[in-house]
């Protein structure tokens, strides 16, 4: 199985005054792009944000080929969106909605590459622990949010090895021949992901202790 | 050492193509208290269920199985913090995008304070030489680097047992190498399933399995000549199995 990168960029180690900046400050960064997105009407605005956001990154030092990376796969996606839009509002609103949305991948990947995933988590579970009181186990939930941040590269490099399968043996174009061997494979590697991690103790309850029962 | 006891141990599994439940082990009795024990068996023998018992991965269907008198059904946490599992293909252990961020996951239940945490998965991976490789994407690593990584996951939160499942199956020669070096350095108890049978001589004790069932139990090299003569005979199993110098437990 392959690796592959999808979305939001890995974490690239560093002391940038980004990397060292506060967890919640970077989180409020992101909200506030997600915000931004409702707010801001005009393009050119999202373009200008847009453009800091992108500088932020590279003053990161997290580096431009980690920034095309995170963006690539959403480009095809935002394309369609772009026509269908400019077809129906025009080429301003057009520019504004695909602006802001890459606006809010680059503030989710500024986030994740200069943010250790531990730390990410760490703050995960400080925001559920208001939770416990109903019954919610924090580290439950940031272990949820880890696996399912692992498991769509997975899922991606999943569908390139089997499309790769089905092209070998001429099956390209038979829908069949991709969606099945990977939803197999998803259900595999979610079984055996349940087992590594249950292997580790890690994903049990807490009231479990040693020596009950 | 630790002891690891499996009384009158049955695993059946129904299987939704045979009316009967199909049988992976049968009648499985035993005490495993040495250093080093190895389990052999042809694929499909049991050889992996029998270890997945011991971590409370599998249940047994009848019998019990305790480590240190924790019950591996009734007090599995206990267990899994006495008996860590390594799985034969890594990537299907290794849960995190980067070694570091593995460990880490393997510490964060035991070790709340993030910068101790952090330290100690950079020690375990230190001990292992992976400390450069640790913020790589564990698809960059190789199968050796891969392995020494899973153990070094498994290791990070000090269990008293360290059960492997085939671990040099995926290994070349150099990697295996490697791996056999470092698991006779550990202090752990170790319980290996192999079919590489260089590394089953280095056991103390060794179990073939065959067909669900304990067929010897005894010294390494004369469970390694048994399983020879077992392959040799078509894979049948000898009536009085465990008779030609091993226990038959």
């Amino acid at each position: 199985m392959r690796g592959h990168g999808f979305l939001l960029a890995n974490y690239a180690p560093g002391e940038s005054l980004i990397h060292r900046a506060p967890l919640w400050l970077k989180f409020m960064v992101v909200v506030s792009c997600g915000m931004a997105s409702f707010l801001i009407v005009d393009w050119r605005l999202a373009a200008a944000a847009l453009a800091l956001m992108c500088t932020l990154f590279l003053l990161s030092g997290a580096g431009p080929a980690r920034l095309v990376r995170a963006v690539r796969p959403l480009l095809p996606v935002l394309l369609a969106i772009g026509a269908f839009q400019w077809w129906q509002l025009g080429a301003p609103v057009a520019a504004r909605i695909v602006l802001n949305v890459l606006l809010c991948v680059v503030a989710a990947s500024l986030l994740t590459a200069t943010t250790p995933l531990q730390r990410l988590l760490d703050g995960v579970v400080s925001l559920a622990r208001p939770f416990t009181r109903f019954g919610a186990d924090p580290e439950r939930f940031a272990l949820t949010i880890a696996i399912m941040l692992r498991s769509i590269p997975f899922i991606a490099g999943a569908y390139a090895d089997v499309r790769d399968s089905a092209r070998a043996r001429g099956l390209e174009r038979n829908p069949r021949a991709l969606v099945l061997p990977v939803f197999i494979t998803t259900v595999a590697y979610a079984r055996h992901t349940g087992e590594a991690l249950a292997a580790r103790g890690l994903g049990e309850p807490e009231d479990s202790r040693p020596g009950d029962g | 050492m630790s002891t690891i006891s499996l009384s009158g141990v049955g695993v059946r599994v129904v299987v939704d193509s045979h009316p009967e439940p199909k049988v992976l082990l049968q009648n499985v009795t035993l005490s495993l208290s040495e250093r080093r024990i190895g389990v052999i068996g042809a694929n499909g023998s049991g050889k992996s269920t029998l270890l997945r018992l011991l971590n409370g991965l599998v249940a047994p269907s009848e019998g019990s199985v305790t480590v240190n008198g924790s019950d591996t059904v009734r007090h599995v946490r206990a267990v899994r913090q006495q008996v860590g599992f390594v799985f034969t293909d890594p990537l299907s252990q290794l849960v995190m995008p980067t070694g570091r961020e593995d460990v880490e996951l393997s510490l964060r239940r035991s070790v709340r304070n993030g910068a101790e945490r952090r330290a100690r998965a950079d020690a375990a991976l230190a001990r292992f030489g992976l400390l450069p490789l640790g913020d790589q994407s564990i698809y960059e690593l190789s199968g050796g680097e891969r392995q020494l990584l899973a153990l070094a996951a498994v290791l990070a939160v000090e269990p008293d047992v360290l059960v492997l499942d085939e671990p040099s199956t995926l290994l070349d020669l150099r990697n295996r190498e490697l791996l056999r070096g470092t698991i006779a350095g550990l202090r752990q108890q170790i319980i290996m399933s192999t079919h590489d049978l260089e590394l089953a001589l280095d056991m103390d004790r060794v179990l073939v399995v065959e067909a669900g069932r304990i067929v010897f139990d005894g010294g390494a090299a004369a469970a390694v000549a048994h399983y020879r003569s077992l392959c040799a005979a078509g894979l049948e199993i000898p009536r009085g199995a465990g008779a030609d110098g091993g226990d038959a437990r």
